[in-house]
């Protein structure tokens, strides 16, 4: 190989086809997915996020929870997803067309997070997990390996009358802890987290032929 | 070479320009051997052609023809055209059901004990479809009795927040759910009937209705 | 002979300031991005460690580490090495040096303004891609600077043959600033819709492992062996088939990074069909690297550099073997979101490449400095450390991987368990990576003492003695 320019068009021809084949075959087939309208009650799905659950997107990003956590459920038998009730159904590329930025992740270091919001409905359980994961609930830390956030609240006096209800907790010095607008954005946007519907394209396959060799 | 333990320099075994040349020799060249040819090209070969082969397998049993909609990849795409999920009006009766009729009625049909007739195991459900076109298309008012017992109500026309389609399937629905066993009731019909009494403005009374229909 | 040398001289002589400004630049970010990953590595067994602080938080650390760890050192490293290497295999000197340290400038300022960015909360969550806008148009416009310097250099050169070498530097010059340029665009600029964002940072990121790193760390391999046993490539005929062929098949092995993911199963079909594939290319490069060193390990291990190149080649195997047990389905079914496929990353960036260019660098910086190592001892602790602490993280990590894995799979065990029964090996990690970062210390030392002006006694000619001409047949 001599050439220079054959080189570059060798090159040039290796990239371009990985990127045609790879890359710009499945933006033609999942760039332009639309919702899908229920037959039965008209309605679209999935829905966009709205208002403070979209910019609990923006803290969850900036926070880098994809670091730890995926948000893609795996089909019943791949993998425990399904069992773990981690979902109802796999997750599809119809799931993740209202994303800005789509952060299924690659590593499970702490579980899926999914569909967190149907799971654990409960913002309370959000906030002390936030503030402090190691705090005891059942006689177990509710989060083993994950790290604190306690930059997302602040510790403030007690009004004049009583304690914010927003308050997680109150210090024994009168000091009452306070999720901060940020934290709040970030539970609502996790308890945003339900993929509740289950497109046609997401329903289990069955084999009703005799299950063949290899992987 | 000299050791390079106590050395604090690397030497080299070549110079560059030799290096070059003598490989751009051998490019074009396999080598001689003494004895023999060198087996590796032939294996070499067979290498890359187990490969391709498998791989190729591989590639078409997995991808289900690189169909956008499968994500498993044992699965075949469907032939043929694609599947049409049917909806049928009781289904589409019932979405009308839980929004409107639901409040009075209850979701069990039962309706309210001395204050709202039930729809299961109505008389008036299963009869004539004259008669509840005409209730949900102008309301009805006053005494009536349903599986033997009274009411004294007032039900809303309906006839102008409900299309005919929508009316047809909320009673087909009803004439079908809670053991209701009655035939379904057609757009066309609930049309027809919406035509011949566009001059109706008032609620029906029971004696009314009884008197219509058969 | 004595014009060849002289010739030698001049390109190292013209290659000097360009390649310690890389060079250095690179070394130093090693440095912060080792701590910044050994910090990370810390905070999972400990999650208390610098929780507190906003900027420190797991989340925004790790990804700062591996950015600071990928362009901070790994592509310094790679300019330093491919300009040097490409001036001399071109045979000529590497002209207007000035811009390239202009290029090195702006490259280090993205660098750092794009971590800044990672932990002041800009990041854009995309692997390998989290530096904020502003900061990846300085690095593609210092790119190509450089890029273009390396292509000129090659244009003009004097030498009619062109070696294995050359073409994977060419190739990884090519490859870096399309892929970065169609993944930022595809990402940030004007981001496509949904999982196809997924499928693009997969592209990226495996486009950057295996078309920019391993292709220097393989012409480093192609390089150093001829040159230092004296004895020609083995099986040489083949390498330009190798080439080509890792080259394309690893391109499209992208996919099976998606597995079991929210795509289609074509996707990650052809993604694992392209990693089988590539094992013909890596049989190639194989027998090429290890056949010319078969027969000649003894010399090998006396060399500095081959040590090196051979953990290389090693690191190489181990991630190819790797990749390839990853795209078949029942593997990844447990080893997906583990370890395991972040131990295929490391290999490639760490044992295969960052080795390769240690291994190139305690050749090339005496030339170009005109100096000597002063402490042979710190080259040998070099060495020991970073074979060391491959081998303890690669075991570590699989063993790691395979447990978490594993038990993930196991719907009853609950997170605290699985978390539970992997800390030791977290720990362990956080062991080896302060071992390898001694070494990148020991390394440091010696390259502040070769590249300071005042320090190292200057070598005389007659230390790097002139290379005999090579033989052409094979031993």
């Amino acid at each position: 190989m001599k050439n220079g320019l054959l080189i570059f068009s060798g090159a040039f021809a290796t990239l371009a086809l990985s990127w045609a084949g790879v890359v710009l075959t499945a933006n033609n087939q999942l760039g332009s997915l639309t919702q899908y309208k229920d037959p039965v009650d008209d309605a679209l799905y999935p829905a966009p996020l709205t208002g403070l659950a979209n910019q609990g997107r923006l803290v969850y990003q900036d926070l880098g929870c994809v670091s730890c956590h995926t948000q893609q459920v795996r089909r019943a038998g791949f993998g425990s997803d399904i069992e773990r009730k981690w979902g109802k159904h796999q997750s599809v590329a119809r799931d993740y067309i209202q994303e800005m930025t789509v952060l299924i992740g690659s590593s499970r270091f702490g579980p899926d997070l999914r569909n967190v919001g149907s799971r654990i409905p409960d913002a309370d359980y959000f906030y002390k997990l936030l503030y402090n994961p190691q705090t005891k609930f059942a006689g177990a830390p509710l989060a083993h390996g994950m790290p604190a956030y306690p930059f997302l609240f602040e510790t403030r006096p007690v009004g004049s009358v009583q304690s914010s209800h927003k308050a997680i907790k109150t210090t024994a010095d009168g000091k009452e802890i306070v999720p901060t607008a940020r934290a709040q954005a970030l539970v609502a946007y996790l308890l945003s987290l339900k993929d509740s519907y289950e497109y046609p394209e997401a329903k289990p396959f069955v084999a009703t032929e005799k299950k063949e060799g290899g992987h | 070479m000299s050791s390079d333990k106590n050395n604090s320099v690397e030497q080299s075994g070549a110079s560059d320009d030799s290096i070059q040349q003598v490989h751009d020799k051998l490019q074009h060249t396999k080598p001689e051997k003494a004895v023999g040819y060198s087996a590796f090209p032939l294996v070499l070969l067979g290498v890359m052609c187990t490969l391709v082969f498998f791989g190729s397998i591989y590639l078409v049993h997995y991808s289900a023809h690189f169909d956008a909609t499968i994500y498993n990849e044992r699965q075949k795409p469907r032939s043929g055209a694609a599947e049409i999920i049917t909806v049928t009006p009781a289904q589409l009766g019932k979405k009308v059901y839980a929004q409107i009729c639901v409040a009075c009625h209850q979701a069990t049909g039962q309706g309210i004990p001395g204050v709202f007739p039930p729809l299961a195991g109505s008389e008036w459900a299963v009869g004539s479809e004259e008669r509840i076109i005409l209730i949900v298309l102008h309301g009805v008012n006053g005494k009536i009795t349903v599986s033997g017992k009274d009411y004294d109500n007032a039900m809303a026309s309906l006839g102008s927040s409900l299309k005919d389609d929508q009316i047809a399937n909320v009673l087909t629905y009803v004439r079908q759910e809670w053991g209701n066993n009655a035939p379904a009731v057609s757009p066309e019909t609930v049309a027809k009937i919406r035509a011949e009494t566009a001059s109706r403005t008032s609620p029906w009374t029971a004696a009314e209705l009884l008197r219509i229909g058969k | 002979m004595a014009r060849d040398r002289a010739e030698q001289q001049e390109i190292d002589a013209s290659a000097k300031w360009p390649v310690l400004v890389f060079f250095g630049s690179a070394l130093l970010w090693l440095i912060i991005g080792g701590a910044l990953q050994l910090a990370a590595s810390i905070q999972l067994h400990t999650p208390a460690f610098l929780a507190d602080c906003e900027w420190f938080t797991h989340g925004r650390i790790a990804p700062a580490a591996q950015n600071a760890l990928v362009y901070g050192w790994g592509m310094n490293a790679g300019f330093a090495f491919a300009l040097w290497l490409m001036a001399r295999l071109s045979a000529a000197a590497l002209r207007s040096a000035g811009w390239l340290m202009v290029a090195a400038v702006f490259w280090n300022l993205g660098v750092f303004l794009g971590l800044a960015g990672i932990l002041g909360g800009y990041s854009t969550s995309y692997e390998l891609l989290e530096m904020p806008s502003f900061a990846s148009l300085l690095l593609l416009g210092s790119y190509l600077m450089i890029g273009v310097w390396a292509v000129t250099t090659f244009s003009v050169r004097n030498t009619e043959k062109v070696y294995a070498s050359q073409w994977y530097i060419l190739g990884a010059a090519f490859w870096f600033p399309w892929l970065f340029l169609v993944a930022r665009l595809m990402l940030s600029t004007s981001p496509v819709n949904g999982v196809v964002q997924s499928i693009v940072n997969v592209w990226y990121v495996n486009g950057l492992l295996n078309l920019w790193f391993v292709p220097l760390a393989l012409a480093a391999a192609y390089y150093f062996l001829p040159k230092i046993l004296g004895k020609p490539i083995y099986d040489y005929y083949v390498a330009v088939i190798g080439f080509w062929w890792f080259a394309i098949c690893s391109a499209c092995s992208a996919g099976s990074r998606l597995i079991g993911g929210p795509v289609p199963a074509w996707v990650a079909t052809l993604g694992s069909a392209a990693s089988m594939l590539v094992i013909a290319a890596v049989v190639i490069i194989g027998v090429n690297l290890l056949g010319t060193l078969c027969g000649n390990f003894a010399k090998a291990q006396k060399s500095t550099t081959l040590r090196f190149i051979i953990l290389s080649i090693v690191g190489f195997m181990l991630a190819a073997a790797l990749n390839f047990a990853l795209s078949v389905r029942s593997f990844a079914e447990m080893a997906q979101f583990t370890f395991i496929p972040e131990l295929r990353d490391w290999l490639l960036l760490y044992a295969c490449f960052s080795t390769a260019m240690f291994g190139a660098a305690y050749f090339f910086l005496p030339r170009v400095t005109g100096k000597v190592w002063r402490a042979p001892v710190l080259i040998s602790t070099h060495y020991a450390a970073t074979a060391l602490g491959v081998l303890a993280l690669t075991v570590g990590l699989v063993v790691a991987g395979w447990k978490q894995g594993h038990l993930l799979n196991l719907s009853d065990v609950n997170f605290a368990t699985i978390t539970n029964e992997i800390t030791p090996w977290l720990t362990y990690r956080s062991v080896a990576l302060m071992l390898l970062s001694i070494g990148h210390l020991a390394f440091l030392i010696n390259f502040v003492w070769i590249a300071c002006p005042c320090c190292s006694p200057c070598t005389t000619a007659a230390t790097i003695k002139n290379p005999p001409e090579m033989e052409a047949h094979q031993a």
